[in-house]
């Protein structure tokens, strides 16, 4: 950033004396770049860079993860408000019970998983999804008895504008293959261990149990996995480039929902 | 224990072996199969619950407990197939051949739940009953009929049978038993139950309204009898009738495949897909053909909404599912639409997104409607159970006291097959997962 070309220093008009022989010193106004300006005097312009961090992101967890940059971390408060869903891929497998609810945890039990179907799973996830549906109308503090939340539940614009407990907005079985199943999950403050609970009790609620193998962010808002910087593109250029380009996105974000 | 071996954490190798060697524990196997189960909730202390701790509690530390907010589980004995809810009590029939099928729980003072001999006393019989009862049938074949629906009103029941017609009990003072109308005759404590079999082929559906009973038989006829005042008789005049009369009015010669009715006012649907309507229409629910409000023969409905499949009738509100899955409401009261909409004449739609159709999951339908007095209920394919109206006693099942002005879920635990509404409880009927 250092190397870049930096702003051109300020000039100021100073009466200098004229070159020129003795006799009379007159004296001529000349432009003259300011020495307070002058990179040797100055240092380099960034020595430090303030870099926010949006919703948590686990250490067991992958995915997208939004980073706020200088100016930018104004914006990350603005989102946090904004309580839009994320969406994850999360991974399971049954047979295992474990005490930290993913597979690198203790082994707590071991159960028989032949009796699953996808039906049933499904059906699971149906039930999921109504009791967090209930969960959403109610921690959204709104009187259930007027006009206007009839007509924002009608469009499923209630949310919990404040804090709340996780809830999950949708759930959906995208790969099934005993013992491994995946799902994808659309959900509202929420921490990945909440997701990895869930899994197990997935498990449970099948009459067998489940361990969380895999929880990957896969949309944070507007940002998807497709705007996403991978490790192999972690440098200057690529970073300005995805800023310039996410940042209108951003603002519509910000506008339709505050 | 090895000396020469130094403890310290258990290595991957260690883990790994450990965990193979761990035992394997069955819950279900394959041929684990889905139990039915039977879920109450509602106002309890006529025992309409069934939960005889609710009202008489049997520890100490117990309370009353006068409204049951949420589900709560009943055990029966047997798989109850068919459940009705009338004024304070209810009626559950199990679809077995044994000598039981049916049991009653809740207000017995006109004898709806039949004769229940009490312990004490053998000439004298319960006014309310806390727990579900048999009720004794005469049937002449006792372990081959099977009992298929049960329906109650206002204070007489009606079982049908697949073989021996129509059992009708309780009040009979405007004639809703199919019997001649007995003057000062006392209910209570009554024994007799009335045996229907007259009808032109078998008799498929019975329902009752508050003091008249509908039948509807498989050519698609349907005959009524009881209470007239309003014309929920629909047989052309205000009077009581006392034995099944056969309608006629716009419902002749057409093939009826459903009839409903709670408080007054009747709906039938035909198998083409048209609702007919009559009875009491003070409300609106027939205000659509005329300025009456009483209607006393079976008038068509023209409403434009496409084919209809099944119709629930209200006390003041009426509700219609059709062929694609949208529920449509109108009459008075809260509807379902927001506080705003009271009353209307013509049908509304109440947009699907309220019974969680979302462009997440797109195929969620309505796939049945109930009607309470002034509750409706909706189940989706899914097994949700969507309930909204007024919230007598708690009676929505939802946890809380207020009324509920757009459709709102019931967490039950399992898939809710069937529902059936009452004034201040209901019940339903669910297969756990």
């Amino acid at each position: 950033l250092n190397a870049a070309p930096g702003r051109p220093p300020r000039q100021q008009i100073r009466f200098l004396p004229a070159p020129g022989g003795g006799g009379a010193v007159e004296l001529v106004a000349a432009r003259v770049p300011v020495l307070a300006d002058h990179p040797l005097v100055r240092g380099p312009r960034f020595r430090k860079l303030k870099i926010g961090a949006g919703h948590r992101l686990d250490v067991k967890a992958s995915g997208v993860f939004v980073l706020g940059i200088g100016h930018g971390n104004k914006l990350l408060t603005d989102r946090y408000n904004c309580h839009l869903t994320k969406v994850y891929t999360v991974g399971g497998r049954f047979g295992k019970a474990t005490d930290d609810f993913s597979d690198t945890g203790n082994l707590v039990e071991k159960t028989t998983f032949d009796h699953i179907t996808r039906e049933k799973l499904e059906r699971i996830l149906a039930v999921i999804q109504g009791t967090n549906q209930k969960a959403l109308l109610m921690y959204s503090n709104i009187d259930m008895k007027t006009q206007e939340a009839y007509e924002l539940a009608v469009k499923g614009l209630i949310r919990p504008m404040g804090k709340s407990p996780p809830i999950i907005t949708a759930v959906r079985c995208l790969q099934f293959a005993l013992p491994e199943f995946q799902l994808e999950i659309h959900c509202l403050h929420e921490t990945q261990q909440y997701l990895r609970k869930m899994v197990h009790e997935i498990g449970l609620e099948l009459k067998s149990s489940a361990v969380c193998t895999q929880v990957r962010r896969i949309r944070d808002g507007v940002f998807t996995v497709d705007d996403a910087l991978p490790r192999t593109q972690w440098n200057l250029q690529s970073i300005q480039e995805a800023i310039r380009n996410c940042q209108l996105k951003v603002e519509t974000e910000l506008e339709k929902t505050l | 224990r090895g000396l020469g071996v130094a403890a310290g954490p258990p290595s991957t190798r260690q883990l790994r072996e450990a965990e193979e060697g761990a035992p394997v524990f069955q819950y279900a196997g394959k041929a684990a199969r889905r139990k039915d189960r039977v879920f109450v909730w509602g106002f309890s202390y006529s025992g309409a619950l069934g939960v005889p701790s609710f009202v008489k509690p049997d520890a100490g530390w117990k309370k009353p407990r006068r409204i049951q907010p949420t589900p709560y589980r009943l055990e029966t004995e047997e798989k109850i197939s068919s459940a009705a809810c009338g004024y304070g009590f209810t009626l559950l029939a199990s679809n077995t051949r044994d000598i039981t099928k049916v049991w009653g729980m809740g207000l017995n003072k006109d004898s709806q739940l039949g004769f229940q001999r009490t312990r004490r006393d053998q000439t004298k019989g319960y006014e309310y009953v806390l727990e579900p009862s048999p009720i004794p049938l005469p049937l002449e074949k006792p372990q081959q009929t099977r009992v298929l629906q049960v329906s109650c009103g206002r204070a007489h029941s009606l079982v049908l049978t697949d073989s021996e017609g129509v059992f009708t009990m309780g009040n009979n003072s405007y004639g809703q038993c199919g019997r001649k109308v007995v003057e000062d005759e006392i209910y209570s404590g009554s024994h007799l139950i009335h045996q229907l079999k007259e009808f032109d082929s078998r008799v498929v559906q019975v329902v009752c309204g508050q003091d008249h009973s509908l039948f509807r038989t498989k050519k698609g006829t349907v005959y009524a009898c009881g209470w007239g005042a309003d014309g929920q008789t629909g047989l052309g005049h205000y009077n009581i009738t006392s034995v099944p009369t056969k309608l006629h009015g716009d419902i002749a010669g057409v093939n009826i495949v459903q009839v409903s009715s709670y408080g007054d006012c009747c709906l039938a649907v035909s198998d083409e897909g048209d609702v007919f309507g009559w009875g009491n229409s003070e409300y609106l629910q027939l205000a659509s053909v005329t300025e009456t409000t009483q209607v006393n023969v079976p008038r068509h409905l023209p409403f434009k909404i496409g084919k209809i499949k099944e119709a629930a009738c209200g006390g003041t509100g009426n509700l219609v599912l059709t062929e694609e899955g949208n529920v449509f409401v109108w009459g008075y009261g809260i509807l379902g639409k927001g506080p705003n909409l009271i009353e209307t004449a013509v049908p509304e739609m109440i947009p699907p997104s309220l019974f969680g159709w979302s462009d997440f999951s797109p195929d969620i339908r309505v796939a049945h409607v109930r009607c309470g007095l002034s509750q409706f209920a909706a189940l989706t394919n899914r097994g949700e159970l969507f309930v909204w109206g007024k919230n007598l006693r708690g009676c929505l099942g939802t946890g809380r006291m207020e009324d509920q002005y757009f459709p709102w879920r019931v967490t039950v635990p399992g898939e809710v097959v069937d529902v059936a509404c009452g004034i201040d409880h209901m019940v339903s009927m669910v297969s756990s997962f």
